[in-house]
Order: C-alpha cells, then structure tokens, then sequence
C-alpha cells in the first residue's frame, strides 16, 4: 500500500512547524507500518491485514471537491445543537440553544494554519502512542477546536455529526477534536456516525479533552448504521479534581472499529465512567480498548461493557485500570459480559489491574456465555416463539448497560436504534 | 382435555417414565404425588415439551397430537406450568414479558391484542386478587425475588394466561402458609367446568387448600395408585414406601 503522502503535503504546505512535524511523523510512520498482530494491544486486531485484504488501494484524501450531505441524515424530533463534519472536513457548526459567547468553536484546520492558535495544540503532536497516531500528526487537516468557557452549562446536547459520501471511497481521513471544558461547565455530547451505502473507507481520529474542576462531559458514540468502513477512534482525557468523565458507546455498525480510551484522572475526586455496548454481526470485527489511569487519591472509576456476537463476527475488550502509588483510595471497577451466539464468533477480553498503591479498591471481571437454553424454555412455555425469546433476552442483556446512561433523552433515543437494531438482526444461533 | 396412553420419557438412555397412563376430563383437578425421582417433574416438562427426553407414548390435549406441538404453540393454545423452579432472567421486565405473552396467546387465538392501558388495567385488578404487590412488575423477572415471590409470580401468570390445562409443578415447595394461601385462592379462583388442573406434589398440605377430584401415586415412572382426596392423608401416614404397585 503506498500512500500519496508527497502530493498532500505539497498541497498543503503552510511554510510553518507544522510541515516539518507531518514530514516528520510521516516517516515515523512509514518506518513501523499499520499496526499488527505483534503489538501487544493490538493482538486481537490484526490491521494490517485487515486494512491489506479490504481497501488495498487506500489513499490520502486530498481534494475536497464534495462535501455534501443529506438532510435525512440528521436525527430528527431530537433538540440539539449541531457541528457536521464531512469526511472529516469541518462544514457547520449551530449552537442554537446556547450562549454564544460563552462557546468558542473553530474548524481544526484554521487553527492549524495560525501560529499563535498552533502553539496551543503543539504539545498533542508529540504523542506517539502507535503508528496510526503518528500517521493522524502527518495527515490531520481538520476537526473540531471547542473550548466551554468557566460555569457554562449546554442547555441542550451537542450532537457531532459525521458524514461520509462518495468521495470518501477508499481514502483515509484523519481528523482531530479538540474539546476542553472550564471549570463548573458541562456538556453532553452525541458523536453520530453516517456514511453513504457501500463507502470503504478508513477514518482515523483522535480526540482530546480537558475537564476542568468540577467540570461535566458526557459522551455518547453512536456507531450503529451498518457500513463498510474502518475505523480508529483515539480518545485522552485529561480528568481534573471533582469532574465527571463519562462514554457510553454502542459498537455495532461499521465493518471494522477499535475505540481506544486514555483517561487520565489528575485531581482528587475525579470519577470517569466507560460503559458500552458491542453487537456484532456478520463479518464485523469491534474492539474497545480502555485504560484509566488513577494518578491522584479518591478518584473512582467504572466500566461496564455487555457484548452479543452473531454469525462470524468478533470482538474484543481490552480494559485497564492502572492506579499509581500516590493513588490512594482509588475505587476501581470493570465488567465485561459477553454472549457469543454462534460457533463461528468469538469475543477476546483482556480485564488488567496494575496497582501501585496499597489502599486501594478495585475489582474486575469478565464472563463469556451461550443464551442459557432453559430462559428459553421458560419464555417458551408463556407462548413467546424462539426468535421472540432470543431478542427479549438478548434485549434484556444489552439494556444492563443501557441502563447506565443518565440522560434521558440520550438514552430513548439510544434503545430506540437498539430495539430497530435487534429486530433487524436474524436470530441463527447455534441451538438446535 | 388431556389423555396420555403408555407414555414412556428416557433422558441419556435412563427411562424415568414408563408405561405411564393418565385421563383428565374438563374441570378437573389431579393431584400427583410420588417420592424424589419417581418422575414427576419429567411428566410435566414433557407435557410441556422441554428438549432433551426421548419420548413414546400418545398424549392427547384437546383431540390433538400434543407431541407434535412447538412449546410455543402448546402454551398459545391454552397449555401453562408453573416453574418448580422459576427462572431468574436478567434485564427482562416483568411487565413488559407478561404483555407479550399474553399478546402473543390473544394473538394465536385470534383475540385482539391489548394494548398498554388495557394491560395496566388487568394486571392491577389480578395482582391485586391475589394479593401480590405490584411493585414486582417494574423489577427484572424473578430477579432477586425470593422463592415464595417467584412462586406467587407463576400464579400472577396463570392467572393473567388463563390455560385450559395448567400444570403446577412443586409450586407449593418452600411456600410458607401465606404464599400457600395465595397460590392456593389463584387456582381456586380459575377452576371452572372447562379448565383442569394438573398438581404435582409431594406433600398433602397444598391438597387441604386445593380439593383435588382424583390422586395419584407416581411410583418408578408409572401410577402405582388412584384414588379421591383422602388417598394423599393415607400417604401423609403410612409414606410412598408401603405403596402397593399395581396400575389404576
């Protein structure tokens, strides 16, 4: 696979650091390759082939002749304010429901063009965390810049739409987001992914917020449209005292996606919550992978990750809490439960603890199961047929961490696409 | 209503029940006793068509080939048992699972299904019959219910399901006196001269509550003994150890 590095960044030269910094990770790059197999966290996930065997001819998108999208696309009878980025490009933002001078929205890229706005974002650029965030630093030219001033709160959600059309089809996107949260303010975003029928492509973002003191920012990704696409979604937090930090996903759409959580707790009483849903099925291949890092006493964290996984598909939990030795009173907690429901699926789950500190509660645990037969048996014997039997208990399964979503908007509309999505869904399991 | 010729049941190549013959006519209650492992539970997971036994024999309900019938369609058409053993299924509520099963039985029998108010209605004036709170409708299905909630929770049902035939399977095991009172006024409220009661036990108590019309002693997969209410006082005395065998 040869990417069409030197065309880009001949087109997109600003005479400025950032040119060195792209050539520079470029190679970095071009040196390690996509990532494989012989990576630890990327042992359940082997990329290289994946991305060798399904978009062979992937390349850098460059021009941005179309941007457009479709209307239809945009969640309806849901009041919210709106940034809609097209692949990967910054196209709108309307914050309708919101001060607008307590919010500071800009397109990624203007910020990468003006040095002194740079400056503010330079340090991301050092974060070598794996070849694809090196290739991110190299190819990002957009995304998202959002700052929340002090003792705001969002009236309403923000819903972050990302399109994709035609003119995504085999190209790799990389985009950045940047949001960060004064102190006391409070946001609850929803990341709503769509592409166009059929598009292949590979999308790779990286993500970064700051929540300040006392700060609130609750994040729902939403990837549940079936497509073809691949995805690496890169998440750090940077947790300070007394904030709240909390994801809920739901994994279930596109072909290929890994959604990797950095947080960092750095203030006392700093709580993050991870909690998702994996629902996989035919050749889809999910994998989430966290790690909390208790670096500062009396912070909590929780995850909470229920996974179904029909025909061939696959999936996979990573979890990690690390705790330092300053870390005192750390509460830690991590759950991965997983119904695997056919012979030709499988689901890897890899629950760690690393604990440096001596008073410290933390807990883990992960199970793997069929559907138990006798819960059939029982829905059965009231009259329910198998097919209804399997969904109410793979329903019932699932909503445990849907449960754990605390806005209530958020959450109907969230059950809403998970009930279309199990009723879509052809029962095939490997009973009988 | 229901009529089982030399029904024989084997589970891995063990028979547990053979040569098993049993009549229930319209509105009629049996009470089947019999010691542990005689094959009283097999009898009602057959009727009801639990996977796993190898099966000969004829069992007749309503005129029908009842082996012939999905679980499913048995149930829709008027077949209930009560769980020795209730199940414990997480995430499902128990509102909404009693609303789909009796939609999908009003559905299979050609009844308009009900919809949310109507079934709020029902099911308030039926919890309330029986005396069961109603704050078990909002929590999981059986879970964390105690054992004699989970008992009163299949009463619930049979009483919102309305069978033809139900079958009450050790429901009065591990029951105290109240929940034996509640289980027993559930049946008693349902019985009538086209719904017949089908009670395995292995204790008389549950018979002081419930009249039965006939008793039978399950013994070694087969009815060793018939008779009319007073045989289970015999059994409570002389125990299913002094048995004569022999066929009704």
């Amino acid at each position: 696979m040869i990417l069409n590095f030197d065309e880009f960044q001949k087109a997109n030269q600003i005479n400025g650091e950032l040119d060195d910094i792209r050539i520079k990770n470029y190679n970095i790059f071009q040196k390690k390759g996509f990532p494989s197999k012989k990576e630890e966290s990327w042992k359940y996930t082997d990329l290289k082939t994946l991305l060798y065997n399904n978009l062979n001819k992937l390349e850098i998108l460059n021009n941005k002749k179309n941007s457009q999208y479709h209307d239809k696309w945009l969640l309806k009878n849901f009041q919210h304010n709106q940034i809609i980025l097209a692949n990967g490009e910054f196209i709108s933002s309307t914050f309708s429901f919101e001060a607008k001078d307590k919010i500071k929205i800009k397109p990624l890229r203007t910020v990468l063009k003006d040095k002194k706005n740079f400056e503010k974002i330079k340090e991301f650029f050092d974060d070598q965390k794996n070849s694809l965030t090196s290739l991110n630093h190299a190819l990002v030219n957009d995304g998202i810049f959002l700052e929340i001033e002090d003792d705001y709160l969002f009236n309403k959600p923000l819903v972050i739409y990302n399109f994709f059309n035609k003119t995504s089809e085999s190209k790799i996107i990389n985009n950045k987001c940047f949001i960060s949260l004064g102190k006391n303010s409070k946001l609850n975003f929803l990341e709503y992914n769509k592409a166009e029928d059929g598009i292949k492509y590979f999308n790779n973002t990286i993500h970064h917020y700051s929540i300040q003191k006392n700060a609130t920012l609750k994040k729902f990704s939403i990837n549940n449209n079936l497509d073809n696409s691949y995805n690496y979604n890169l998440t750090n937090v940077k947790s300070y005292s007394n904030s709240i930090f909390e994801n809920f996903l739901l994994s279930s759409g596109s072909s290929f996606l890994k959604n990797e959580i950095h947080c960092n707790l750095l203030g006392s009483y700093a709580s993050c919550f991870i909690n998702g849903l994996i629902l996989l099925n035919n050749e889809q291949h999910h994998e989430l992978q966290t790690n909390v890092n208790h670096r500062y006493e009396h912070c909590k964290s929780s995850q909470l990750i229920k996974s179904v996984l029909l025909d061939k598909s696959s999936g996979t939990y990573q979890g990690k809490i690390y705790v330092e030795k300053k870390a005192q009173k750390t509460d830690g907690y991590q759950l991965s439960k997983a119904l695997v429901l056919s012979e030709n699926s499988a689901f890897n789950s890899k629950p760690e603890l690393e604990i440096y500190a001596d008073e410290v509660k933390c807990s883990h645990g992960s199970t793997t199961a069929n559907i138990d037969q006798n819960s059939i048996f029982y829905l059965m014997s009231r009259g329910l047929s198998k097919k209804q039997a399997n969904k109410m208990l793979i329903e019932g399964f699932l909503s445990e961490a849907a449960e754990t979503i605390t806005d209530l908007n958020i959450k109907s509309l969230i059950s809403k696409l998970l009930i279309k999505k199990i009723n879509e869904i052809k029962f095939e399991t490997n009973e009988d | 209503m229901l009529q089982i010729t030399n029904l024989s049941a084997s589970i891995d190549d063990k028979k547990i029940l053979n040569g098993f013959n049993l009549k229930i006519k319209p509105g009629e209650i049996h009470a089947i006793m019999g010691p542990n492992g005689s094959g009283k539970s097999t009898l009602a997971n057959v009727l009801t068509g639990k996977n796993g036994y190898q099966v000969e024999g004829q069992i007749l309900y309503q005129e029908k080939n009842l082996l012939n019938l999905p679980i499913e369609e048995r149930a829709q058409k008027g077949l209930f048992m009560a769980f020795q053993y209730p199940l414990e299924i997480a995430g499902v509520n128990t509102n909404n699972f009693l609303k789909t099963s009796l939609n999908t039985a009003r559905k299979a029998r050609g009844l308009k299904e009900l919809d949310s108010l109507d079934f709020l209605n029902l099911i308030k004036t039926k919890t309330k019959n029986l005396k069961i709170d109603e704050k078990i409708l909002n929590r999981q299905l059986n879970v964390g219910f105690s054992g004699g909630e989970k008992k009163k929770n299949e009463i619930l049902q049979m009483t919102i399901l309305e069978p033809k035939l139900a079958i009450l399977d050790e429901t009065d095991s591990g029951l105290d006196i109240d929940a034996m009172k509640i289980v027993s006024d559930g049946v008693n409220s349902l019985r009538s001269k086209d719904r017949s009661f089908l009670i395995i036990t292995h204790y008389q108590r549950l018979l002081d509550y419930i009249k039965p019309d006939f008793v039978h002693v399950l013994v070694d997969g087969k009815i060793a003994k018939t008779g009319c209410s007073e045989l289970a006082l015999e059994l409570e005395k002389v125990g299913y150890g002094n048995m004569e065998s022999g066929s009704r």
